[in-house]
């Protein structure tokens, strides 16, 4: 129902506001590189973040922000696992929405982000862990300015086939736990086969924690993306809500747009 | 209203209805980006001490008349101060006389989280207003005290400030039982229809204050000895 307005008030309507500023300093404007670090439950990004942590701590000033839907459970382990000072492991809830943390309202993320980067200047690299969602949940390029999506050998080997936005246009999608595949029937070198198909050229990395030579090549693609980064010809790229498809009458569409159409 | 000569140079001018109208709707829609979804209002503790799902319109109802009222009160006053130019000071009074009114520490920062997502917000949109940067003197501004600032800089007036504020303290309960208990999803709005008169008699109590020494001192024990107990519990899904 309107509000009920008397004709003094109506009539006094002067610019209410000034014009609107800029938003948030730019990714070009910082020196600091947001990495993001997605995929479902139980797939390994703590320990994948564990592993830059160890790796990159002597070479960069890192912080990495944890998003959990219980608790501070991943920022505690991270502390626990002693590989950097516990000031630079910050917790955000994100309540029963862990997807909308990351993509919708990246609010509560940014002001800790925010913090850290105003608390610990200058920061290299920011990783910020998505809570276990599902194969749907990406970063919002408003977040990160790169992405890692993490999927996993035990989950299934059809996971990679099936693709979804994370699996086929993060910035890297790293096949976890490569060493668990004889024991869960999962043949690797086909998953691996199937997430470089659906990511027509994009990087794929298999990876696995007693592999010292994948780890290696993890840390030189966050090296790479932060070099790209500092010299400003990183471009940001958005995984998307969804898979762009084809129709029959050729067009494309991304479905980053709001008009209906039947398939 | 309707003075503009006498609004200084970089304050919120008191009327402009249209923009306002359209901002009030903005400000009470959980899709405000200020991270508002990890919130329940209180009732997932409430509900983990026992509240049965029958008890939560009369859980709302409480909220609206104690600490929906004080809330709706200083996100008034906060208007207030920023429309007739008032500096930070007031403002950082305004914070310590809400936070005297919210003994439970883990309330304050889940007050904060939202205040600082809704001075983000002010800041991305009205850059260097004057306001904005009254706002930002505060290290840790409560959401009222944002909220007032925001309806502020959105237009609205002062009525429309404290039924946002009450509206939103309401919904946020609401919405959450979605979550909280196998529910039907109307039977929530069942609750905030059934809370607008108590919402009216709030506003009109919130709109009546004029400065923190008649700032509502209506507090919730019990809702805070459940935040407390909340903010020690090893497994939740909801902040606060």
């Amino acid at each position: 129902m309107p509000e009920t307005r008397t004709a003094s008030e109506n009539s006094s309507a002067a610019p209410a506001t000034a014009p609107l500023a800029a938003a948030a300093p730019a990714a070009a404007q910082r020196s600091s590189l947001r990495l993001g670090v997605a995929g479902p439950v139980g797939t390994g990004k703590s320990t994948l973040i564990a592993s830059l942590c160890r790796h990159l701590s002597e070479e960069l000033e890192i912080g990495v922000v944890t998003n959990d839907i219980y608790t501070d459970e991943d920022a505690r382990l991270l502390r626990a696992a002693g590989v950097l000072p516990t000031e630079r492991i910050v917790a955000v809830e994100t309540g029963a929405c862990p997807h909308t943390a990351i993509r919708d309202d990246v609010t509560p993320n940014l002001l800790v982000v925010e913090d850290l980067e105003r608390k610990l200047a200058p920061l290299d690299l920011v990783i910020v862990e998505s809570g276990g969602d599902n194969l749907t949940a990406t970063f919002s390029p408003a977040l990160v300015d790169a992405q890692i999506f993490c999927i996993d050998v035990a989950g299934g080997g059809d996971v990679a086939r099936k693709g979804g936005p994370g699996i086929e246009r993060a910035d890297l999608l790293v096949v976890n736990k490569t060493d668990l595949g004889e024991h869960v029937g999962v043949d690797v070198e086909q998953m691996v086969a199937d997430a470089t198909a659906a990511r027509e050229g994009r990087t794929v990395l298999a990876l696995s924690q007693s592999d010292p030579a994948s780890l290696e090549t993890l840390m030189d693609w966050v090296r790479s993306v932060l070099t790209q980064h500092r010299e400003q010809v990183w471009e940001t790229t958005d995984p998307g809500p969804m898979a762009p498809h084809f129709h029959a009458n050729g067009e494309e569409y991304s479905h980053d747009h709001n008009h209906p159409h039947t398939h | 209203m309707g003075a503009d000569a006498t609004v200084p140079q970089g304050a919120v001018s008191a009327a402009v209805p249209a923009v306002g109208q359209v901002a009030s709707l903005i400000l009470g829609d959980g899709r405000l980006p200020v991270g508002g979804h990890a919130q329940s209002g209180g009732l997932e503790p409430a509900l983990a001490a026992g509240l049965t799902p029958e008890e939560i319109p009369a859980y709302i109802i409480g909220r609206l008349r104690t600490v929906g009222l004080v809330e709706a009160s200083a996100a008034v006053l906060a208007r207030q101060a920023v429309t007739s130019l008032g500096s930070s000071a007031v403002l950082e009074d305004l914070a310590d006389a809400y936070a005297a009114r919210t003994p439970s520490a883990p309330l304050r920062a889940v007050s904060v989280q939202v205040g600082r997502g809704l001075a983000r917000l002010a800041r991305v949109l009205w850059g260097d207003a004057a306001p904005v940067l009254a706002l930002h003197e505060l290290a840790e501004p409560p959401r009222p005290v944002a909220l007032g600032v925001v309806a502020a800089l959105g237009g609205l007036d002062a009525a429309q400030t404290a039924r946002i504020s009450l509206y939103d303290d309401a919904q946020t309960v609401a919405s959450a039982a979605t979550k909280l208990i196998p529910i039907d999803p109307t039977e929530p709005v069942r609750w905030l229809l059934a809370s607008t008169d108590t919402i009216e008699q709030m506003v009109e109590r919130a709109v009546a204050s004029t400065g923190t020494e008649n700032l509502p001192a209506t507090n919730a024990p019990q809702a805070e000895q459940w935040s407390l107990d909340h903010a020690a519990r090893e497994r939740r899904i909801f902040h606060a």
